[in-house]
């Protein structure tokens, strides 16, 4: 085996078995707000280790650049989706306390 | 089998309990159970790409992230606003 191919298994082990905690956390979790920390830690370190497995795997090719892309645009712009869903969150349970 | 597509199998299996969530529960924690399934659609559309070679793959990740962010933040205003 490869020290290339002994790296993407170490890497895609780790993110998908990060993904799976974070799947789990979203469905354990008893509070909105705990469930969406869950979320958010979804597309933070373990889509960082699928893509550096793609990218060890594919090079810079473009292929390469589209898995860039494709989990960059989740890590950038998934913070203004968990702040979005945690104020409808507030609003539902403060219309829910009064 | 290579890694890729274990990975991605192991992701895809991990939508079904999302998706019994996404159901089940109240609308604002169905929401965040439908946000995480798009991050996991996504990382199992790149690993999907990677393990079957099929490089078109890698955009459909692409819009699966872009898609799924508008998505959320539409439902996320919606839930806010209306309930």
């Amino acid at each position: 085996m490869h020290a290339a191919d002994l790296a993407v298994d170490i890497l895609l082990a780790l993110g998908v078995g990060a993904e799976l905690l974070c799947v789990a956390g979203v469905l354990v979790m008893r509070t909105t707000f705990d469930r969406l920390h869950y979320a958010a830690a979804a597309t933070t370190v373990p889509a960082l280790l699928v893509l550096a497995a793609a990218l060890v795997r594919e090079h810079v090719t473009s292929g390469g650049l589209e898995a860039i892309a494709a989990v960059g645009l989740l890590f950038l712009l998934n913070p203004a989706l968990v702040i979005a869903t945690a104020r409808a969150a507030r609003r539902i349970e403060e219309a829910g306390e009064t | 089998m290579n890694a890729f597509q274990i990975a991605a199998t192991v992701l895809i299996a991990a939508l079904a309990p999302l998706l019994v969530a996404a159901s089940l529960r109240r609308p604002i924690d169905g929401l965040v159970a439908v946000e995480t399934a798009g991050a996991v659609t996504t990382l199992a559309l790149v690993c999907l790409s990677v393990g079957l070679g099929q490089s078109f793959l890698f955009t459909v990740a692409v819009i699966a992230a872009v898609a799924s962010w508008i998505g959320g933040l539409v439902f996320a205003r919606f839930l806010g606003r209306w309930i």
